[in-house]
């Protein structure tokens, strides 16, 4: 088992790609609080939501390398992501369609 | 007879990945389980809720530029770890070293200004089992138009009685030696009224008649609470009242879970980045620790894109 993170940190690339990344990130941090203050709330909700995805496939993809490895990985992640979602429509039912006081 | 023959291509044993990688990925995976067994949750809880009752952030004191700001923090602390790794990485173990102790600093200055914000909530009372819920119902114009459902009486009615009782308790405290601590006469004569309602008694209405006067029920009690809250808020006075919020239990208990769970991985994290800082103070700390690097990094990350979505949940949302 070679260490490719050897190769990829022995690459060419410098600093540049982290820093228009983390750019890009507080941005988007800016571009979620900036929604909350001046859209309607169901506007508001959407942005704020859709930007929080593409902040954290950001995170995974450049700085948790999963560009390079997502090949080697994804049979472990992508499972688990379908049961986070089962988990929360299995609950629904009971938890949010039924429940009254 | 000669014939072609298909080699089959070698087989390799394991994952074309360091050890180390696919134990930590495989931790990241069962953490986010655990994460959206509460994030999850509390989204079913938050929708879940009838009408449009689940806590403002204005109600429980939460303060949303505080949580972009520590937001900021944390994406700047991923970055810093990220380039930590480039660095060691490369043979500059002294860029690393110093990039790591940035990194460290940025979760210490997340996990104070997380202080500051519990201690916010403790000052206003704002923790589970400690909130009145209910509130008498009250018609477009804001007028109280009767007593709270018998549903809700049914369902609250214990937990509102000791909500009242510790409501009675502060209010005796805040009254007890004429109000000092920075509060206001008008604030503290209106505490002293509301003590005397709370009391069930009689009223005399002349030499013969006297006439029963029930105390406060506990929905009265909180509707007076949070009315003495805002008149304070608005003097710019900390009055020192446990307020009725609906659902504020529910929100508490759900906000300190998740937050503090959180915390926890933060600081789990600073740990390890304080043994690496020890490493290279020891001049213990090289190339060959680049995986090591790596690997904290991606424990880092992962808190960073939990805290990515708790904070738009909790204080956007």
């Amino acid at each position: 088992m070679t260490d490719n993170h050897d190769a990829e940190a022995h690459g060419g690339h410098g600093m540049q790609p982290y820093l228009v990344v983390f750019g890009a990130l507080s941005i988007f941090t800016a571009v979620s609080f900036m929604a909350y203050e001046w859209t309607p709330r169901n506007v508001s909700f959407l942005i704020i939501l859709i930007v929080a995805v593409v902040k954290a496939v950001l995170v995974g993809i450049y700085f948790m390398h999963l560009k390079q490895d997502w090949g080697k990985v994804f049979f472990m992640i992508i499972p688990c992501f379908i049961l986070a979602m089962l988990l929360v429509v299995v609950l629904l039912p009971d938890i949010v369609l039924a429940w009254h006081y | 007879m000669a014939h072609a023959v298909i080699d089959e291509p070698k087989g390799h044993m394991g994952l074309p990945l360091p050890n180390g990688k696919v134990a930590m990925w495989l931790f990241l995976v069962t953490e986010v389980m655990f994460f959206t067994g509460l994030i999850g949750v509390y989204l079913l809880l938050r929708n879940g809720q009838p009408g449009n009752l689940w806590p403002t952030p204005k109600q429980v004191h939460l303060l949303e530029w505080v949580g972009a700001m520590n937001t900021f923090v944390l994406i700047c602390s991923s970055l810093t770890v990220v380039l930590a790794h480039w660095a060691i990485g490369r043979g500059r173990v002294r860029q690393a070293t110093v990039f790591v102790a940035v990194t460290l600093a940025l979760g210490a200055v997340f996990l104070v200004v997380k202080a500051f914000e519990y201690n916010s909530k403790y000052q206003h009372d704002i923790l589970p089992g400690h909130i009145g819920e209910v509130l008498p119902p009250k018609n477009d114009e804001g007028k109280v138009t009767g007593q709270p459902s018998v549903q809700t009486q049914r369902l609250f009615g214990p937990t509102e009685q000791q909500y009242a009782e510790r409501v009675r308790e502060q209010l005796q405290k805040i009254t007890k030696d004429g109000g000092h601590g920075g509060l206001s006469d008008a604030t503290v004569k209106g505490c002293r009224e509301l003590l005397t309602d709370m009391e069930e008694g009689t009223e005399k209405i002349d030499d013969k008649t006297t006439k029963y006067k029930p105390g406060l029920s506990p929905a009265e009690v909180g509707e007076r609470v949070n009315k003495l809250l805002n008149e304070a808020e608005g003097r710019k006075e900390s009055l020192h009242l446990s307020p009725t919020i609906p659902f504020g239990n529910l929100w508490a208990s759900c906000y300190f879970v998740m937050t503090g769970f959180h915390a926890l991985h933060v600081l789990g994290g600073l740990v390890v980045f304080a043994v690496i800082l020890l490493m290279a103070l020891f001049g213990k700390l090289g190339v060959q620790h680049t995986l090591t690097l790596e690997l904290t990094g991606l424990y880092w990350h992962f808190v960073d894109i939990v805290w990515i979505f708790l904070f738009p949940l909790l204080y956007l949302v």
